[in-house]
């Protein structure tokens, strides 16, 4: 039980380090690693998109030594010091903060009537085609990678590490950057690519369904559990469907539909229901995701609180 | 000397089954602009495979009644309107013949084999003021034409011919893809010298092996034609079908109206996925497309065959034929589209 008391201590520090430091400005661990995995990809990706196995190895050579060297260095720091490297860890990977930024990066601008701003700063974040976007279009993209970006990092990080400490945090980090990157259908990353998704599927299972769960019970209730169950098995990822079909019903507009791509609109079912979005919706995306933080920070500080008293 | 590369055509399922190692009949071929639904070829009576074509069977006139032309006119059976495009070049000393590009290039290719300085014109010349019609002896226009979908006004076409004729030019106008389009052809002034019109059955009607077709020209030129044809350029079965065909106005009625309601769904199921076409007919769509050859080649491992064009990048769709063909064609650009995301 003090295990769980200390965690949640570390969950609430990292979240006040968020707030108060935001993301690194200079340097995130983060962009170290995707220039190696892109090296490694280079070099073990070879004949182009034809073995899984070879995705295999890169996703144990590329995880399993920062894991292991995490397990290291909490296994050997002593106490306070083990739960500032946590912190620190944590405070790392949900970044809350700097997505809250690149979403009112997109926000303002579109507020003011700039969508060629708004355009650009969108196409930081998403892949698609940002110059094929109108106003809605735009709010929408980022209104959608607020929500999926919620869950990813923000409230799997935190399930993470409740679970598994500062390991299960870098873990389900690198995981889902190595999806990001290699996830696509192409026949590039197809194979090569199929074990990171797979992993990446596994490991936010739980949490999306629990982000969802917490988008849900902030917003639209009825709505948000409606478009969960009829509209989540339709989306091609297992997990993005029921986070971003709650999150579109509990802020009662309408997500998803067909998306610019360099080669074509890509085909995806309607999420949500309501008006199109518009600035103000993603700023609301932002403030479900901040309030699902505190929930879920005041649910964990309760359990540790009656943890004492009630019988287990 | 470097011979120069002969145009290629779309159509070629042989060749795209070995490349891509999908036997020939898992195609769904959209490369050629052929109507899928032609016209029903009836038997052929014995006598018409085993006697000499006859000049008097009654064809001429019945492309008269077809194309509705003016007294003056000549009608030429052809053995397709490619008999033609390369027999005009030979009718008149080398000069400058202008050429849509993109266009049909089987017209290009002729006049520069006969030793003609060839002027490509842009869709950016046809939209300007036509400064550079001063400059030529012939102007070809494909009407609409082939592949980019562009028409050009009647009115426009006639003040071009007025200007080449009179100073003894001629207009030669593929109407390939003009067939069921109202108010296009223009026939009703054929007849006038120097004006050419070539019309063919492989598109509307279907029926491309056939190598049918009809140029109606001014007396003219059309007795030199019919010299360098020669006798018996059509085949006898050939007159035969064509001549049906032709006179077959109620199929022609109906399927007007069905390729109309069929090329608006085209655009609308292209426009869906993002892929919104710069122009069309009755029987294919255009589309401009920065990702063209990726895309020509996706679908192509899918099985699904469409025109290519690199410069500008485009594509060509033709109709599919029945529902099965509409909904692989739908599904097939989804999955596609959806693969060819890399970032």
């Amino acid at each position: 039980m003090e295990w769980f008391v200390s965690s949640v201590g570390v969950c609430l520090a990292a979240v006040m380090l968020d707030r108060w430091w935001g993301e690194p400005s200079r340097w995130h661990p983060l962009v170290g690693f995707g220039a190696v995995v892109e090296r490694l990809e280079h070099r073990l990706n070879r004949p182009q998109g034809t073995s899984v196995w070879r995705g295999a190895l890169a996703v144990t050579l590329l995880v399993g030594p920062l894991v292991s060297v995490v397990l290291v260095i909490a296994w050997l720091l002593p106490q306070p010091l083990d739960w500032l490297f946590s912190a620190l860890v944590l405070w790392l990977a949900i970044s809350l903060r700097g997505l809250a930024e690149h979403g009112m990066a997109v926000a303002r601008p579109l507020a003011a009537g700039n969508l060629a701003e708004a355009r650009e700063r969108v196409g930081w974040i998403v892949s698609r085609q940002a110059s094929a976007l109108d106003e809605a279009g735009v709010a929408a993209a980022a209104t959608e990678s607020m929500l999926e970006n919620g869950a990813d990092a923000v409230f799997a990080s935190l399930f993470w590490f409740l679970l598994a400490g500062p390991a299960g945090v870098v873990a389900h980090r690198l995981i889902n950057t190595l999806d990001a990157m290699w996830g696509y259908r192409n026949e590039r990353y197809l194979r090569f690519g199929r074990v990171a998704a797979r992993l990446d599927d596994a490991m936010n299972w739980g949490p999306a369904r629990l982000t969802a769960l917490t988008y849900a019970l902030l917003g639209h209730r009825q709505l948000a559990w409606r478009c969960w169950r009829s509209q989540a098995p339709a989306w091609d990822s297992p997990n993005a469907g029921p986070v971003m079909a709650a999150g579109a019903g509990a802020l009662g507009v309408s997500l998803g539909g067909p998306a610019p791509y360099a080669a074509g609109l890509k085909q995806r079912p309607q999420l949500g229901e309501g008006p199109a979005p518009d600035a103000v919706t993603i700023q609301q995306a932002i403030g479900l995701v901040r309030r699902g933080v505190w929930l879920w920070l005041l649910v964990l500080l309760v359990l540790a609180v009656t943890g004492g008293v009630l019988p287990w | 000397m470097v011979k120069p590369q002969l145009p290629a055509h779309g159509g070629n399922l042989i060749q795209a089954a070995r490349r891509w190692g999908i036997p020939r009949e898992r195609w769904l071929d959209l490369s050629t602009g052929i109507n899928p639904n032609g016209w029903p070829v009836p038997a052929i009576p014995p006598e018409i495979w085993q006697r000499l074509p006859e000049a008097d069977d009654g064809l001429d006139e019945a492309v008269r009644i077809w194309t509705g032309v003016p007294d003056a006119a000549e009608c030429i059976p052809l053995p397709g309107s490619q008999a033609v495009i390369q027999a005009l070049p030979g009718l008149r000393t080398p000069g400058r013949v202008g050429v849509p590009h993109p266009g049909y290039q089987e017209h290009r290719h002729a006049w520069a084999e006969a030793g003609h300085q060839v002027r490509p014109l842009s869709r950016e010349d046809m939209d300007q003021r036509e400064t550079w019609l001063d400059e030529l002896d012939v102007l070809v226009w494909i009407q609409p034409n082939n592949p980019t979908g562009q028409w050009v006004d009647r009115d426009r076409l006639l003040a071009w011919y007025q200007r080449l004729a009179a100073r003894g030019g001629w207009l030669v106008v593929d109407e390939a893809f003009a067939e069921g389009l109202a108010n296009v052809s223009l026939a009703p002034w054929a007849g006038r010298p120097g004006l050419v019109i070539l019309k063919s059955l492989g598109k509307f009607y279907g029926l491309a092996g056939l190598r049918a077709g009809a140029a109606l020209v001014d007396p003219a030129i059309g007795t030199t034609l019919r010299r360098v044809l020669g006798p018996w350029a059509l085949s006898g079965p050939a007159r035969y079908v064509m001549a049906r065909a032709i006179a077959d106005q109620g199929w022609r009625a109906r399927m007007a109206e069905r390729l109309q309601a069929e090329s608006e769904r085209l655009h609308t199921l292209l426009a869906r996925f993002g892929l919104r076409p710069t122009g069309g007919t009755l029987l294919f769509q255009y589309v401009r497309h920065q990702q063209a050859g990726q895309l020509a080649e996706a679908l192509a491992q899918e099985g699904i065959l469409v025109r290519r064009f690199d410069r500008p990048p485009a594509l060509r769709f033709g109709l599919p034929g029945n529902e099965s063909d509409w909904r692989r064609l739908s599904d097939t650009l989804a999955k596609v589209i959806d693969r060819l995301i890399t970032n």
